[in-house]
């Protein structure tokens, strides 16, 4: 193999200009962001980002139009860019895999370059729209004149394109917010992260909040701490009735399992009151065969809970149970006078009128006896766009693995 | 009842698959077989379904039988375009052992999974990683074994070949998992992307692998650069497999569940 070192910016350009062009884009959109922050705040909405939509589609077709007979053409939709642009991206996004992504106070060189919040950074914008460039012309040039033999390449790169497109100019309109709702009382109003209300096209009214749980578990926490002793896994075991299982140094058998139930004397008692908590009486032996005997109850918001003190290091409690379904029975009203009944649940959202419900969390200090239920509303205008993107890539896929890389094997004997 | 006849269902589909590898002789008799373990899986869901009245896809159990019918229909898929025969083993290995699994803890079938994992979306989601991970770490081998060949002057272009294929379809599981589980975080949180830690690392993947197509449509006759790309690219695959959970940027994940009791 014989190397021929080309000058650089001399035609054709390859790897080299490639990735000096990225990462000079990178280099901009750092110094940019280190003299004026790009606020994450601000983004553009309808019919702004229509409008910017339509100027880069007709900027990006007239550039087409004075470059397409040149060799800069060539370059910009040849593999060599699109490897440089890939992979700078990457390599953005490694610094964003390996930072965390969190709003942070102090002034200091990550929070200067916005490392902590990359995605609505100047770099990330500028490679992001080199991408798309790029990509644009990579498909301009596979797709006229238009060989069917192409139709899987042009299904996953438009596809790609379309995905992105579409889902960095929606971002603006993405409007997700949440509703608190409460028992028997009807809302229309939803807030969104920084405090700011907004009025919706559509009322909504719990009914009933239903919450299902698991059982509580069994754990051994130090006395001093306060903290989860875990020398052996498994650290926490399910209560269940008539168990007997092995924490740590000790067996443990439940006696009795009390669902909801509450203290009365000596002893806890079945009870179906509001705040009624699990309970069980538990015998606990160690090795030195003594054998500990007691009532261990994880509490409700208005019940105490109570542990088992096994020695003066150790505790055996009971920790709160974990949500196993939860759901919310709701009236939505709209304001052409129509209502419907409707239980939303996590993973099970409704459509109404533009907007989906999704059913996201309750008050978990109250547990099953929330009466608040929080939803999330949000309005996606664009989604459609993005999914006929993402349906694409998955045609594209297909294509792939229906037709490996026999293509090339073929062009190579 | 539920039990017994998992047990019946489960005891077909493993005999009939220990015995499509026993007796390799014959395609036809190893794809009957192979079918009808498949059949016994989906005819025991179907029968799951309707006995529960709602989609079996609640409890740990359930999505686990789902696994196992879709690991090997794909592996059938699989075998039937491309004849990888170790790949139709592997996924009915990997289909054995989930069944294994849940005959090992019949409690699974009544433990219902969190709120955000009971969804039609987690199986397939699932899987296709699963088929993916096989694909790119087979990918992998070849490249190491095609560097150790490098290194001693006997590299043949058939390996290159082989591990552009292999790259090609876990590179196309890939892009479905990828998406996959874009459309069910849209269904489940309502948005499609958040650059959660894992996302980021799922995504930093498939770049990489992206990159490595890319280079190798370009430039078939290098083989050297690009072996090693394929290498590191399994790298990060491994990162964002088991490695994510360690990084500082892991304290925010929706991936990283307390598992389940
Ligand atoms: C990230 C943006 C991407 C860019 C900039 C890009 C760019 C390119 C370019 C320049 C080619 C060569 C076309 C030619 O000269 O014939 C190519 C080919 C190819 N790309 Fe991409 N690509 C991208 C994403 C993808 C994705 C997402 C996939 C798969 C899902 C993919 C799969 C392929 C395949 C399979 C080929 C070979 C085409 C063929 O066999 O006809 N690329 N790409």
């Amino acid at each position: 193999m014989s190397k021929t070192t080309k000058p650089l910016w001399q035609n054709p350009w390859g790897y080299a200009e490639s990735f000096l062009i990225a990462f000079g884009l990178l280099l901009i959109g750092f110094l940019l962001e280190f003299t004026i922050q790009s606020n994450s705040g601000t983004s553009i909405r309808y019919p702004m980002n229509l409008i910017l939509g339509g100027v880069f589609l007709t900027l990006l077709l007239v550039f087409y139009r004075l470059i397409k007979k040149s060799k800069l053409y060539l370059f910009l939709s040849g593999i060599p860019a699109s490897i440089g642009a890939i992979s700078v991206l990457t390599l953005l996004v490694i610094i964003m895999g390996v930072t965390p992504q969190v709003p942070m106070q102090d002034k200091n060189l990550i929070t200067k370059l916005s490392l902590n919040q990359l995605t609505t950074s100047w770099s990330f914008l500028f490679i992001n729209f080199y991408l798309l460039v790029i990509l644009a012309f990579v498909i301009i040039r596979k797709s006229f004149p238009f060989k069917w033999k192409n139709w899987g390449f042009v299904c996953s790169h438009l596809g790609l394109w379309i995905t992105i497109f579409a889902a960095g100019l929606g971002s603006g309109d993405l409007m997700r917010l949440k509703m608190d709702l409460h028992e028997n009382k009807t809302e229309w109003k939803a807030y969104d992260d920084n405090g700011n209300y907004y009025e919706l096209p559509l009322a909504i009214k719990l009914n009933d909040f239903i919450i299902d749980e698991f059982n509580p578990k069994l754990a051994v926490v130090e006395n001093e701490t306060g903290k989860l002793y875990e020398p052996t896994k498994p650290s926490m075991i399910m209560v269940e009735k008539d168990l007997t299982a092995q924490l740590h140094d000790w067996s443990v058998t439940v006696d009795e399992f009390l669902p909801l139930s509450g203290r009365a004397g000596e002893k806890y008692h079945p009870l179906h009151d509001f705040g009624a908590a699990p309970a069980a009486k538990v015998s606990v032996s160690t090795n030195s065969a003594e054998i500990l005997t007691g009532w261990i109850s994880c509490g409700s918001f208005n019940r105490p809970h109570e542990s088992l003190k096994l020695n003066d290091n150790y505790s055996l409690l009971m920790t709160v149970p974990e949500p196993k379904k939860f759901s919310s029975e709701v009236t939505i009203y709209t304001p052409d006078g129509k209502k419907e009944d409707q239980i939303l649940e996590v993973n099970k959202p409704q459509s109404v009128n533009g907007w989906k419900i999704y059913q996201l969390s309750y008050d978990e200090k109250m547990g099953k006896y929330s009466s608040l239920s929080i939803v999330e509303v949000v309005k996606d205008p664009w989604q459609i766009y993005v999914y006929i993107g993402i349906f694409m890539m998955m045609i594209g896929a297909i294509y792939m693995f229906w037709r490996g890389n026999k293509v090339r094997i073929n062009s190579e004997q | 009842m539920i039990w017994n006849y998992f047990l019946i269902a489960a005891g077909v589909s493993s005999a009939s698959w220990i015995l499509s590898a026993l007796i390799p002789k014959k395609d036809i008799i190893r794809n009957l077989l192979v079918l009808t373990g498949i059949l016994s899986m989906a005819v025991y869901i179907a029968f799951l379904w309707s006995s529960l009245e709602r989609p079996p896809l609640r409890t740990l159990g359930e999505t686990r039988l789902w696994y196992s019918l879709f690991i090997s229909i794909i592996g059938l898929i699989t075998y039937f375009r491309w004849r990888y025969l170790w790949m139709l083993y592997y996924c009915l290995f990997m289909s054995l052992l989930f069944l294994f699994i849940n005959y090992l803890h019949p409690e699974n079938f009544s433990k219902t999974l969190m709120p955000a994992l009971q969804s039609p979306w987690f199986v397939p989601h699932v899987v296709v990683y699963i088929i993916s991970y096989a694909f790119l770490a087979a990918s992998t081998l070849v490249a190491i074994y095609g560097l150790y060949q490098v290194r001693r002057e006997k590299f043949e272009a058939k390996y290159m070949q082989i591990a552009d294929n292999l790259v090609y379809l876990g590179f196309a599981f890939l892009t479905f998992g990828l998406l996959f589980g874009a459309l069910w975080a849209k269904e489940a949180w309502g948005h499609y992307w958040t650059w959660d830690p894992k996302e980021t690392w799922a995504f930093i993947t498939w770049m990489g692998y992206l990159v490595y197509i890319h280079r190798r449509y370009q430039k078939p006759g290098k083989y050297v650069s690009a072996l090693w790309l394929l290498a590191l690219a399994f790298v990060i695959l491994l990162v964002c497999w088991f490695g994510v959970n360690y990084l500082p940027s892991a304290q925010f994940s929706v991936h990283t569940y307390s598992m389940q009791p």
